[in-house]
């Protein structure tokens, strides 16, 4: 912990270091070779380990396999700039300053979840095959599942708090595991606005909840609440600048892992013919002044650096359209083609209305499906987290019918999922 | 208000505040009952009124 | 097929708005424009009987769908075609729910209306056809409606070709990319000038037609409603606090002011500190009264009805809307005032 940032003179721009993990198991000694991950039980438990958490207990879960998460909280991508983190998770691990410069190593294809009962945590279920597998980021990966109770009087938020650093703490030494290893790939993350001159430049603006305990998203380790619109680096969120503590709305969660590897910056970069030029992370309050006020200020913002045109995303349900509908027609108003992705809502039959607010001048909606759908999930061997699913009282591992709602990150409005809608008959 | 004016409300009377639209607390009681009652005077001349499309019967700045 | 025709009082002949209480009832073999519409259905095809209700009591009788579905099947009925209800509101609305109602009970059912008509907003689950917008198209309206009645019939689907309107049901699929890879997509297609590209239609304002003015507001009966979740103290008729599934109604006799600690807002969308402090900042019932008491207005209604509005889904909302309208005329009552959070 504490190591420094690299610094190359006052350039920035971020190198990537992949390292694939195709298998995990738990042993001895926490080691990566060759795509093989294996955790420390030991290790894991004493860095999870806090007054306010009991029965600590770790599980892997693989992709294909008959296993359903069902409670899951949080997920996170391992990785690390130096033993001990060197940054990473500013104000979580390290220390609270920027980070997204030099070399950072990820584990792609492994992340760390928290799953188990939290108060106003909506049951999120995770299904790593079957037909709910595709839904979720989370079943493509690797999981080291942890699983927890509380421990006597001990306090929701403590044990809610001691769980994050548990998860970015394991994170981070699972990641350290890789350092000496070759990766297997490098990806350079060069600093927005290095490119070429002369393509549009376009700004993500990402959208974080910030309705208090439970329901909120920090930054650098703080809250957003309150706060006005800021911008940063995209090549920050490798470096996990931003770390979600909302747990409400399954399907719509943005975890940690997905904010890391945020899909809509990652899919502007892999374009040659766009720029992307800007990431801009805004509050989501709940009164309307405040909620015109950030949209506005947002829109100014983008307008004053020279964006052509902004992607928008959100976290939460009908009330989080509002902010993107009030950002979408403000952007407009500036001459700024304004994108937004939105979950719809149209009901079990889908037949309505698709949004609870939508813009009223901009109109380009990006659908990730109706959350109201039904599933058929099968019954599986194996549940981890809770041993119920109470949304329909009925044991974790039977077979349950749920509303695509509850399908951990299956709508995320970060764009991960290839779930849509369209008009049937 | 932009939602009245959205789903077609042909009239429509701007208030001070979501969580009080027939009072305001920054009044005096006094005060605030003789607002409250312009208000509904306002809505009489209102529904009195022919119109065509949404109408905005204001004279507040409001929101 | 045995046909069963649902029409509202007025296309029955039983009467016009003064009729528009009358409740359920079934007749024997087509009625009024059923007899065109049995004509143009064709032999195959046989209106065995007509089911009526008066649009008001449709309106404020949630069971009378069900109560007519049950006596048409008693008839044998295999298919139900309800309308042509053109723009009125209160029989679109009544169509609609018997045509969902006789879906859901597992008879083909179809409804027509004009494309403006509420009703729409509520017909999920069964196929609507577009009607014209008066009864000065009737004739055509029924050819088209006979026409897809023929093709449910036999089994067919309906599309926009056969006049098909309403609430499309979107359903999900999987696309063969990610949504972030599609807004990047949608982001090139908007600078390269298209302005139409979308994966989610725009809602449409709504059209509203304006009731005609009152003459004098001294001669006026007024009613008061809310949607900011007023309620007796306790709330002893449970109104949800968040996404309302009905309304509540109360006396306001005796009342010359709405009192704090008789009244209060159960509005789970904003603080309520305000509101049972001063519940007359919520239903202005002090002011209300004086304007009674002057002769500013003729009379405040007996009654307050209010629902919360947070999260209310839209059709619900429009149904509020369509029953309160229908239980305010019943009353007498010539304007109300709506207050709203």
């Amino acid at each position: 912990m504490g190591a420094t940032t690299q610094r190359e003179g006052s350039g920035g721009g971020l190198r990537r270091l992949v390292h694939e993990v195709r298998e995990l198991a738990l042993g001895e000694q926490t080691s990566y070779a060759s795509g093989r991950l294996t955790v420390s039980l030991q290790a894991a438990r004493a860095l999870v380990a806090d007054p306010a958490l009991a029965a600590v207990r770790l599980a892997c879960a693989a992709p294909d396999e008959l296993v359903r998460i069902v409670g899951a909280l949080d997920a996170v991508q391992p990785c690390t700039k130096g033993p001990g983190g060197g940054g990473v998770f500013p104000g979580f691990v390290g220390p609270a300053l920027p980070p997204g410069r030099g070399e950072t190593h990820v584990l792609r294809g492994a992340a760390v979840l928290a799953a188990g009962y939290l108060p106003r945590a909506q049951e999120a279920v995770i299904d790593m095959s079957g037909p709910a597998a595709p839904l979720s980021p989370l079943a493509t990966t690797q999981n080291l599942v942890i699983e927890f109770e509380r421990a006597d009087g001990a306090s929701w938020e403590d044990v809610e708090a001691a769980l994050r650093r548990g998860l970015l703490r394991v994170a981070v030494h699972l990641a350290d595991a890789a350092l000496e290893a070759e990766p297997d790939a490098v990806e350079v993350l060069p600093e927005p606005d290095a490119g070429p001159a002369g393509l549009p430049r376009v700004a993500v603006v990402t959208n974080l909840q910030t309705q208090g305990k439970f329901k909120d998203v920090f930054v650098y380790g703080r809250s957003m609440s309150g706060g006005l619109p800021t911008v940063i680096s995209p090549n920050e969120l490798d470096d996990g600048a931003v770390v979600s503590g909302q747990y409400g709305h399954p399907a719509l969660k943005n975890p940690t892992y997905l904010h890391q590897t945020h899909p809509v910056v990652a899919a502007l970069r892999a374009r040659d013919d766009l720029c992307l030029a800007a990431l801009v992370l805004c509050p989501e309050p709940v009164e309307q002044g405040a909620k015109e006020l950030v949209s506005a200020h947002a829109a100014r913002l983008c307008a004053g650096l020279g964006i052509d045109a902004a992607i928008l995303t959100k976290e939460g349900g009908g009330n989080a359209d509002a902010d993107v509908a009030l950002k979408m027609d403000l952007l407009e108003e500036e001459g700024i083609a304004a994108v937004g992705i939105f979950a719809e809502m149209a009901g079990r039959d889908g037949t309505g209305p698709p949004l609870v607010v939508a813009p009223t001048r901009a109109t380009a909606m990006v659908s990730v499906g109706n959350y109201d759908e039904r599933l058929s999930l099968p019954a599986c061997e194996r549940a981890l987290g809770r041993d119920r699913v109470a949304l329909l009282d009925r044991p974790a591992t039977d077979a349950l019918e749920l509303p695509a709602a509850a399908i951990y990150s299956a709508l995320s409005p970060l764009g991960w999922g290839r779930l849509t809608c369209h008009e049937a008959a | 208000m932009s939602i009245a004016l959205r789903v077609g409300a042909p009239r429509i009377v701007p208030t001070r505040g979501i969580p009080y639209p027939t009072g305001d607390p920054e009044l005096s009681p006094e005060q605030e009952r003789a607002w409250r009652r312009q208000l509904l005077e306002r809505a009489l001349h209102a529904v009195a009124t022919p119109v065509s499309e949404p109408t905005v019967f204001g004279g507040d700045p409001v929101e | 097929m045995r046909v069963v025709h649902y029409l509202n009082q007025f296309f029955a002949g039983v009467g016009g708005e003064d009729a528009a209480g009358t409740g359920p009832e079934l007749r024997d073999g087509p009625v009024g424009p059923g007899r065109k519409l049995a004509a143009l259905l064709g032999d195959e095809h046989e209106i065995v009987a007509t089911a009526v209700c008066g649009d008001d009591h449709a309106a404020t009788h949630a069971d009378f769908a069900a109560a007519l579905v049950e006596q048409a099947r008693a008839r044998g009925a295999e298919l139900l075609i309800a309308g042509p209800a053109f723009t009125s509101g209160r029989y679109g609305l009544a169509c609609a729910r018997i045509a969902t109602a006789a879906a859901e009970a597992g008879l083909p059912a179809l409804a027509a209306m004009h494309p403006d008509n509420p009703g729409l907003a509520e017909a999920a689950g069964t196929s609507v056809i577009e009607s014209a917008e008066t009864a000065r198209g009737m004739g055509p309206s029924l050819e088209r409606l006979a026409a897809a009645a023929r093709k449910v019939a036999s089994g067919e689907e309906l599309s926009i070709q056969d006049g098909r309107v309403g609430p499309v049901p979107r359903a999900n699929r999987m696309a063969e990319r990610s949504a972030a890879v599609r807004a990047v997509d949608l982001v090139v297609a908007r600078l390269g000038g298209d302005r139409e590209a979308t994966e989610i239609p725009l809602p449409a304002f709504d059209q509203v037609t304006p009731a005609a003015p009152i003459a004098d507001p001294a001669d006026a009966l007024l009613a008061l409603l809310t949607e900011g979740g007023f309620v007796p103290v306790g709330n002893p008729d449970r109104l949800e606090s968040a996404r309302a599934t009905k309304w509540i109604r109360h006396s306001l006799d005796g009342h010359d002011s709405a009192e704090a600690g008789t009244f209060e807002s159960v509005h789970g969308g904003f603080s309520t500190q305000w509101a049972n402090a001063e519940p007359n900042r919520i239903l202005p019932l002090d002011a209300a009264r004086e304007l009674e008491r002057e002769g500013a207005i003729g009379g405040l209604h007996n009654e307050y009805f209010a629902t919360t509005g947070n999260g209310t889904t839209v059709a619900d909302a429009r149904r509020f809307g369509v029953e309160w309208a229908a239980e305010l005329r019943q009353a007498g009552i010539q304007a109300a005032i709506l207050t709203a959070t």
